[in-house]
């Protein structure tokens, strides 16, 4: 705007955010801990960069723990390099010469945004800050009316500040406002009481009724979306989709022009009436199958609900174990304490690390244990799951086999037809009239059975071709099950076994610093 | 002597055995002839005796129950219908002798019927007509149990005058109410009216019961309040076994060992029952060991409910004593004679040989019940009766009372008054608002409420032994108490005290146990934690600690233990009160906080006052079996050079599952150890809070004990005063407002309308006459009144003139005093004056006014205001 270009822009470089963050950071004692040890940038929850002349927002990515960033006062010319900074929840960037909003789509924390004093002319890409609440846009060239329904999709925003702007010179501007954000509380840092809000609903009612009638329907078209979607995905996870219609007859039909062509032919028309309901039973019988071995399958899955309450069993046995122990070392602790002769100092050490041996052995046992039943059941769901799945493959195979003998059969009626027709042709007998395309076809005996099996071809290929992608979606959903249960399975047992290593590490180092100390005394 | 007296005990004890056997046998309605004739001439002598006996009995009987006799009941104003039969009631008793007759004559071997003993006003009634079905507009006697209960409570009770004989006279239940007291009969007549009108099927029940029965006497049955409920296990139902449910790891422990050291602990037990069994059993004796010599023969009135209406599942008998309900096995009762409803009479023909167990309760079985009326509503309820054993000797029973019958004839209405009982009655209860009852081992009093002015209204004590003289615990119930105390249960024994409360105590308090009221010392309070704050659930206390019980806080804190260390001795500077006890050690507990990772939530921390240190231990993670632990020494130290050391590693000592970064940063534990610093000092507050808390309720409590206000319903019009003296105050203020009123009416037309001749309508020239005569009246009072104070004014001024006069004459012969009183005389005659002169002027001011108002007012008047418009 009309600041003064009379110092030279500076670099975000390090020494810049360090001396910030230096002088920004803890106080007095802290401070000098701070200093002490130094304070990584994503450590840091809340920066301030005003009046630095700032031209272009660089070296932010390391910040990822910052939720406060004030960059007012600056130059910047385009929002950028925020994208790490996904905690923010207050950003400030007024007084600086931005044109347009962008580059904020990763802060879905952000809360209060205030771009006060820039050159923005239009208000939109803000689609990812949900959480907004405060939103600062006085003074920039905001001048289209319709900006402000934009604003209607931010369900939390109490608290917007125009004023500055082209729009707010118009006299309906306060009105039309308080009509199409009802949920706001402060305009332009003042209060919008009741009495208002009534007057401007009551004005823009029809406006405003005719935008929810809108809004809704758009809600409800997506969420039909979404619904259809969510079918889908349900079909997909039964490796079935799209087989309750007559998608994949269509699809054999639509790269066939061999097909199309003959399907022109007299007596082909009768054959192709009744070939697709028959083809699409069968589909319809895969469909429903898939879907009754889904629920079997999902059914099997409760495996994992008795894996769980196993695990969970097992660690609360682990828990008392060592809240047992726990108590029974303080005690023991205090004892070695305050005993003071050497000798049965040492033999309640000895005695001690022998409970912390014990107490590492029922843990490991424990945890043996749940190791050897969790196999077990793993095995069984494995063999289970494997059969079941081999069993829908068989069975969806052999439906498939039934779409294959209704194309052969149709192949073999459509290859008489055609043959008849030739020799009709041939002997001049041929009444009707054909297509001339079609008429090409019926040069020689080759020519037609070549376009015929062409068309068969391309059938018997789609159906392969959906076969083949069924049974290996469905062995590799398997196999990967398979191999995370295993190497949940592995993990958990490593985890468990480090953990507690480390705990016994810990009572044990307690212990031998115990032992050092008393030394010493 | 001696000697004589023990034979004649012993010939006694003999006759009482025998008298008792033929109590038994007595009861059999088909005994052979000769064997009954034997034994009458044989027991001539014995039924001598016996007599003597029962005088005795009745001797013991306390004297003040027997007061309730006829003299000392007013006849004079009670209804006709007590002190005369109807023709039909006539008839009936004509029926009822011939029926008595009739039976009489085919079981002489049985006793008489009871069928129409006198009434109060010596009028025979008949029993049925005695009931008379009434409905009470109270809801808690809609039920057979509150019912009953209300009845023992209400009246006292009177035994019989003859225990072995139903009496002579039975009063209309609406005496009985009056007089509160009254027999078996009474009773069983009372509640029998008020459960046939709250649609039960219920009958009174002349029979023969045990001692315990007959007297009230209730001290050999445990009280049914000390009985402590049973607790319904529940049996959780287990899911069914999951398919892939984990197989537990094998059992390596020795069956066989097992079984061996399950014989040994079930011989155990079992010997241990025996035992428990025999002690039983010898108490038992030893209890029953005082035998009736007239089991079997006291008669006795209850109470039998039948099956079917209101949803009544299974027969039962009430006794109206007691208000306890007893199953028709029932050892207490021994035999039944006859039974009536308010519109018919059954008597048993079944054999009571052994008690009333073999009874079958089918009115409508005319071989086991004879009725005295045909053509009740009574159905024949099992057909397939059995050829029983009375069914050859029944034959002829069963025609008696049919053939001579009139077989329309019905029972005649009630000759009782509507039975009422008065809201006040209703709430006193127990005559006089008290009563007590004797069990075994407990004393039960109670109570009207507001009749203790600290609102007891029950007390049970528990006494050690059967003589009732060591007291093991008592419990006293309150009720509208201020301060919601509802039950005060005292230990004798452990010295303990329970106090419950009520929703509404201004602390929240629910319960608080104690041994003493002084602080400090063991104490237990707990709380309605929703109506708090804080949500304290709970607070113990020992002399050494004070533990509290938290839920639904903000900062979910659940538990906080404080130790408390010896009391430092202080200088005489403060006073001993503000001398808290130094605080060791304090713990508090989290819940979980759902808002934070598990292992960033603190669990449990532990502030070693003394020892300057902090633990702190961290909830456990979901896939964790060990939590993090953190203990930070907040010792301040002084390095070598002398500059105070902030924070240094070994400052804090932590132990973390998995270890974290930013934890191990000396800034980070510092701020940490700042933060706990902080929350230290504001636990020790809350904990020196939480002991203020403790003397303000304790003081609180004495004083509420000290003044056991009651609350009194808004609604209770009677007792609340406030609401009493608004109402009177209303009364009043309204009844002046009235008086007003009439004033204001006032008609000044009426003195001239009445000289009119009355009822015509007044014409233009009356109505004239009439507003100048008004006018001209009121014009003459004004000129009087103007004249009664002119001539008063005149009299006062001559009088004073006078006095000058007389004064200026004898000015120099006058003493001091009398100057004195000539000065006041002239000066009160002065403002005397000067007051007339002032009335005179406002006169002459209003005058006109007054009298432009009047005729004004009078031109609008209704009456007038159509005949004078013209002249306006």
């Amino acid at each position: 705007m009309n600041r003064l270009y009379d110092m030279e822009p500076r670099v975000m470089d390090d020494d810049m955010l360090k001396l910030a963050v230096g002088e920004q950071g803890p106080r007095e004692e802290a401070g000098q801990l701070a200093k002490q040890e130094g304070i990584l940038f994503k450590d840091v929850v809340s920066l301030q960069l005003d009046f630095q002349n700032i031209l272009r927002i660089d070296n932010l990515w390391q910040f990822e723990s910052l939720q406060k960033l004030q960059l007012d006062n600056n130059i910047i010319e385009k929002i950028e390099g925020l994208e790490n900074l996904t905690r923010l929840v207050w950003l400030d960037l007024s007084f600086n010469n931005i044109e347009a909003i962008e580059g904020l789509d990763t802060l879905v924390n952000l809360e209060d945004l205030s771009l006060f004093n820039n050159r923005i002319s239009k208000i939109d890409s803000l689609d990812a800050l949900v959480k907004l609440q405060v939103l600062s846009l006085g003074n920039n060239h905001i001048g289209n009316m319709m900006n402000i329904i934009y604003l209607r999709r931010f369900k939390a925003l109490r608290t917007l500040s125009l004023s500055g702007n082209p729009v707010a010179e118009d006299e309906d501007y306060k009105m039309f406002i308080c009509a199409y954000l009802p949920d706001l509380v402060y305009l332009d840092f003042r209060r919008l009481d009741d009495h208002m809000k009534e007057l401007a609903e009551m004005k823009h009612q029809y406006s405003i009724d005719e935008l929810k009638h809108r809004e809704n329907l758009m809600q409800a078209r997506l969420e039909d979306e979404q619904a259809r979607r969510e079918e889908l995905e349900e079909h997909k996870a039964a490796f079935v989709e799209q087989l309750n219609g007559t998608f994949l007859f269509d699809s054999m039909y639509a790269e066939d022009v061999e097909g199309s062509k003959l399907s022109h032919l007299p007596g082909v028309g009768e054959l192709l009436e009744a070939y697709p309901d028959k083809f699409v039973i069968i589909c319809l019988n895969i469909f429903e199958y898939g879907l009754k071995q889904q629920e079997k399958r999902k059914a099997e899955l409760d495996f994992m609900e008795c894996v769980q309450e196993a695990i969970q069993e097992n660690q609360e046995q682990g828990k008392l174990k060592i809240a047992k122990f726990e108590e029974k070392h303080l005690l023991s602790l205090n004892a070695i304490r305050e005993e003071s002769e050497l000798s049965s100092i040492e033999t309640k050490i000895v005695e001690y690390s022998e409970d912390i041996t014990e107490l590492f052995n029922v843990l490991m046992t424990l945890e043996m244990q749940l190791v050897e039943q969790l196999e077990e059941t793993i095995n069984m769901f494995e063999r289970n799951i494997i059969d079941l799945v081999g069993l829908f493959v068989e069975n969806v195979q052999s439906l498939m086999a039934q779409c294959r003998d209704l194309e052969n059969h149709h192949h073999e009626k459509l290859l008489e037809i055609a043959i008849n027709i030739l020799e009709k042709i041939v002997k001049g007998e041929m009444d009707e009239d054909l297509p001339d395309d079609v008429r090409s076809l019926f040069v020689d005996k080759d020519t037609i059975v070549n376009a015929v099996g062409a068309s068969h071809d391309i059938h018997l290929l789609k159906i392969d071709n959906r076969e083949d992608e069924l049974v290996t979606r469905v062995n590799s959903w398997c196999t990967h099950l398979l191999d995370k249960i295993h190497k949940d399975e592995i993990m958990r047992n490593r985890k468990r076994v480090k953990e507690i290593n480390q705990y016994v590490d810990h009572v044990q180092s307690e212990l031998d610093s115990l032992e050092c100390g008393d030394l010493l005394d | 002597m001696e000697v004589l007296k023990e034979k004649v005990e012993e010939e006694e004890a003999a006759e009482r055995e025998e008298a008792a056997e033929r109590a038994e046998r007595g009861e059999k309605t088909k005994r052979p002839m000769e064997v009954r004739r034997e034994e009458t001439t044989m027991t001539q002598e014995m039924l001598r005796d016996l007599e003597r006996k029962l005088s005795e009995i009745e001797v013991s009987v306390p004297e003040k129950l027997l007061a309730f006799t006829k003299d000392t009941i007013d006849t004079s104003k009670l209804p006709l219908s007590y002190q005369s039969n109807t023709l039909k009631e006539e008839h009936l008793l004509q029926v009822a002798d011939n029926f008595s007759r009739q039976y009489s004559h085919l079981c002489p071997d049985r006793v008489p019927l009871f069928l129409h003993p006198l009434n109060e006003c010596e009028v025979p009634k008949f029993v049925s007509t005695t009931i008379r079905p009434t409905l009470m507009p109270y809801p808690e006697l809609y039920n057979w149990d509150t019912c009953a209960q209300f009845i023992s409570d209400f009246l006292s009770m009177v035994p019989l005058p003859d225990p072995l004989k139903p009496p002579l006279y039975l009063y209309s239940s609406t005496t009985v109410l009056k007089y509160q007291k009254g027999n078996c009969f009474d009773f069983s007549t009372l509640l029998c009216s008020m459960l046939i009108g709250a649609g039960y099927d219920a009958y009174c029940v002349n029979g023969y019961g045990s001692q315990d029965l007959c007297h009230m006497d209730l001290t050999r049955e445990v009280c049914p309040l000390t009985m402590k409920p049973k607790e319904s296990v529940k049996e959780e139902e287990k899911a069914p076994p999951k398919k892939y449910a984990i197989k537990p790891p094998r059992d390596l422990t020795s069956r066989f060992e097992q079984e061996q050291e399950m014989k040994r602990q079930e011989a155990i037990k079992a010997e241990e029952e025996n035992r428990r069994k025999q002690e039983e059993a010898r108490l038992l004796e030893q209890e029953n060991a005082k035998t009736d010599p007239l089991h079997g023969l006291r008669v006795h009135s209850w109470v039998l409910v039948l099956s079917g209406k209101r949803e009544v599942p299974e027969s039962f008998f009430i006794d109206p004593f007691t208000a306890r309900s007893y199953s028709t096995q029932d050892d207490h009762f021994l035999g039944i004679e006859s039974l009536w409803n308010h519109k018919n009479y059954w008597v048993n023909m079944q054999d009571c040989w052994n008690c009333c167990k073999d009874l079958v309760f089918d009115l409508g079985d005319p071989v086991r019940w004879e009725y005295l009326l045909l053509g009740t509503d009574k159905p024949f309820l099992s057909l397939t009766e059995e050829e029983d054993e009375g069914m050859n000797d029944d034959d002829d029973v069963e025609n008696l009372g049919k053939e001579d019958e009139d077989k329309s004839f019905d029972m005649p209405p009630s000759w009782v008054e509507q039975i009422e009982i008065s809201p006040e009655a209703f709430e006193t209860r127990c005559p006089n608002g008290k009563k007590v009852i004797q069990y075994k081992r407990a004393k039960l009093e109670k109570w009207a409420p507001y009749l203790n002015n600290n609102g007891l209204v029950c007390r049970l004590t528990t006494y050690e032994d059967l003589e009732c003289t060591k007291t093991l615990e008592m419990k006293e119930w309150y009720q509208n108490r201020e301060d919601m105390l509802e039950l005060k249960h005292i230990n004798k024994i452990t010295g303990l005290n329970v106090d419950y409360f009520k929703p509404g105590h201004p602390q929240a308090l629910r319960v608080h146990s104690y041994k003493s009221m002084q602080p400090e010392m063991d104490r237990v309070m707990e709380f309605y934690e929703t109506a708090r704050v804080d949500g304290l659930i709970k607070r113990e206390e020992t002399p050494k600690t004070m533990t509290e019980h938290y839920q639904g806080r903000p900062d979910f804190l659940s538990y906080r233990h404080v130790n408390f260390g010896p009391r430092m001795k202080k200088l005489a500077l403060n006073s001993a009160e503000s001398n808290p006890r130094p605080m060791v050690k304090i713990t508090e507990r989290f819940f979980r906080n759902p808002a934070k990772p598990a292992d960033e939530d603190v669990a449990e921390r532990v502030f070693l006052i003394a020892e300057e240190r902090i633990q702190l231990r961290y909830h456990c993670r979901s896939d964790h079996i060990t939590a993090n632990k953190r203990e930070f020494l907040r010792r301040t130290e002084v390095d070598s050079k002398g500059n105070k050391i902030i924070m240094t590693p070994d400052m804090c000592i932590s132990f973390e599952v998995e270890p974290m970064e930013h934890t191990k940063k000396l800034l980070y534990q510092y701020e940490a150890m700042m933060k706990l610093k902080n929350e230290e000092k504001l636990s020790r507050h809350q904990a020196w809070e939480s002991e203020l808390e403790v003397l303000e309720i304790l003081k609180l409590r004495e004083e509420e004990e000290e003044a056991h206000t009651l609350t009194i319903s808004i609604y209770d019009t009677k007792r609340n005063e406030k609401c009493k003296e608004y109402r009177e105050a209303m009364e009043r203020v309204l009844h002046e407002e009235h008086l007003r009123q009439v004033e204001a009416q006032l008609d000044y037309l009426a003195p001239f309308l009445a000289q009119l001749p009355p009822g015509e309508k007044l014409t233009r020239w009356q109505a004239v006459r009439l507003k100048d005569e008004c006018l001209n009246d009121f014009k003459q009072r004004l000129i009087d009144k103007a004249n009664l104070i002119q001539a008063r004014f005149e009299k006062e001024t001559q009088e004073l003139q006078k006095k000058q006069q007389w004064y200026q004459e004898n000015q120099v012969t006058l003493t001091p005093e009398d100057e004195d009183l000539y000065l006041s005389y002239c000066s009160q005659a002065m403002f005397r004056i000067r007051i007339l002169e002032q009335r005179l002027s406002r006169h002459k001011e209003l005058a006109p006014l007054k009298y432009l108002a009047l005729e004004e007012k009078l031109y609008k008047d209704p009456r007038l205001v159509e005949l004078l418009k013209v002249f306006v």
